[in-house]
């Protein structure tokens, strides 16, 4: 048998489902009520999207990066996995990122097109990570606190924010905004397939 | 917070909560018809069921989950077990196994297993030492070289510790059949006690030379994934099917777990299998398994076909 072929992308993952479930429902329960002002930061940020405001959304969508990078990746996260400190570091560099675009960007010069499909898309997703993803949660008999919540866990938050990318943001900085959550969401996915 | 820091929250805070539910008994074993089968190397009899924790036991420094892992280790003891393996590659793994054993006091019939791992740092005695810590235990009965990683180094180095009587055994790990070659190579030309490596009912690969040679050469074995990482198991539960009539009265095979466990222990050369679970009643039957009567070879045969034909 050879070597590679014997691996399985669970070889990779080194915590059972239920380990991982506790983790998100454990940041719902420690944080309770914080989650409402993280979903009101989401909100304001998507509505300043809307409204031609790029700069004061990605300076809304930093703090909620930093705070997982610190609360779930590197406090929690990385006792289950080694690699989950490098990920905080990577929310982190997300968060500089976006108080950067906030910092040096100007303002597209036409607001956001209701009849733009880039802007339909952005306004679906986002409006998935905010409202669809806590939604899926309780199903199951399992806790509120189980559901993921922009600002609380990493896969909305990253949701939401490819969304407001979609919106506000055009050409290189659009592109640049998105790599960290695209690369933590085909990451997560991963782990959600290796966890069955 | 450095790794060191981490693992003593890890033990306060989860011993804080734990404290309050869980109650701590002095006599943890009870007489249990667990089979054991003896170490070649000394003597020294070993139950056939022991305890793994990859993936299982890395819960990190979530209260409730230390709290259900050490009922899950409590139940463990209740049986008899004895050998509970881990690895620094296990992320919080040997720190929630010392967690458990702290509540539930260290019981005479645990045989500690753990391995060095050179991509987790430091020397094959700086592991050992801060694994010793993390589990809370003076001494590893058994130290094994995890995946061959580095091994002509740190065999040479557990073998002074051994003689140095600062550990009791010394073997080496593979898994998923990776590296035969070189692990019978191994085997073949180097003084160890113990040999762990993927034996299960569908990866049989180890009968062609590496339980021979074990047994030529003295060497207990170890059989790892068990239930092929649950997979086994769980596909065999989730198809419905029972258990044959004539396992049930040939070697009394209750269960999918006695079917597939006494499988793996009734093989001469095996000394115990280490399923990993985070459930105290797949616990219960883990062990259930591991007591008479055993299949004969030719009951062995008929196993490995009727799982073949499935």
């Amino acid at each position: 048998m050879s070597d590679w072929s014997s691996y399985r992308l669970q070889d990779f993952i080194p915590f059972t489902a239920d380990i991982y479930f506790r983790l998100l429902e454990r940041m719902g329960e420690t944080f309770w009520p914080l989650h409402l002002l993280t979903l009101a930061l989401g909100t304001a940020a998507l509505l300043f999207a809307l409204k031609n405001r790029a700069r004061v959304a990605c300076l809304l969508l930093a703090p909620p990066w930093a705070f997982i990078a610190v609360a779930f990746f590197m406090q929690r996260y990385a006792e289950l996995n080694w690699a989950g400190g490098y990920i905080g570091w990577a929310f982190l560099a997300q968060a500089l990122f976006l108080v950067l675009i906030a910092l040096v960007r100007s303002a597209p010069l036409e607001p956001p097109q209701f009849t733009n499909p880039a802007v339909i898309t952005g306004i679906a997703i986002a409006l998935s990570g905010l409202v669809g993803l806590p939604l899926l949660a309780p199903p199951g008999g399992h806790s509120w606190y189980r559901a993921e919540i922009f600002g609380i866990h990493p896969d909305p938050t990253a949701i939401v924010t490819l969304g407001l990318a979609l919106i506000a943001l055009r050409g290189p900085a659009m592109w640049a905004a998105s790599i960290i959550p695209t690369l933590w969401l085909l990451l997560s996915g991963l782990t959600h397939m290796a966890l069955g | 917070m450095t790794d060191r820091n981490r693992r003593r929250t890890l033990k306060w805070i989860g011993a804080g909560i734990a404290a309050a539910w869980l109650p701590s008994g002095p006599a943890l074993a009870e007489p249990g018809s667990l089979l054991s089968k003896p170490i070649p190397a000394s003597g020294q009899k070993l139950p056939v069921i022991g305890m793994g924790t990859w993936r299982t036991f890395n819960v990190g420094s979530d209260p409730q989950l230390l709290g259900a892992r050490s009922e899950v280790v409590r139940a463990f003891f209740r049986h008899g077990g004895g050998l509970i393996d881990s690895s620094p590659m296990y992320g919080s793994a040997p720190d929630v196994i010392g967690y458990a054993l702290e509540r539930l006091g260290i019981p005479a019939s645990l045989f500690s297993a753990e391995k060095v791992w050179s991509p987790a740092g430091g020397t094959a005695r700086e592991q050992v030492a801060e694994l010793e810590k993390r589990w809370g235990v003076k001494r590893f009965d058994l130290v094994q070289v995890h995946n061959l990683t580095d091994w002509r180094d740190h065999l040479a180095t557990l073998r002074e510790m051994k003689a140095a009587g600062e550990i009791g055994y010394i073997g080496i790990t593979t898994s998923h059949g990776r590296r035969h070659r070189e692990f019978e190579q191994v085997m073949a030309s180097e003084d160890i006690d113990f040999a762990q490596l993927t034996y299960n009912i569908t990866h049989r690969e180890a009968e062609q030379r590496l339980l021979p040679l074990a047994r030529e050469k003295g060497i207990a074995v170890i059989a790892n994934r068990p239930y092929d990482g649950g997979a086994l198991i769980k596909g065999l539960k989730r198809r419905g099917e029972k258990v044959p009539e004539w396992a049930v009265e040939e070697c009394g095979c209750r269960t999918w777990a006695d079917f597939l466990l006494k499988f793996i222990v009734s093989h001469p050369a095996v000394n115990c299998a280490i399923p990993a679970t985070t459930r105290v009643d797949h616990m219960n039957e883990n062990m259930r398994a591991g007591s008479a009567p055993l299949p004969s070879a030719s009951a062995r045969r008929r196993m490995a076909a009727a799982i073949e034909s499935l």
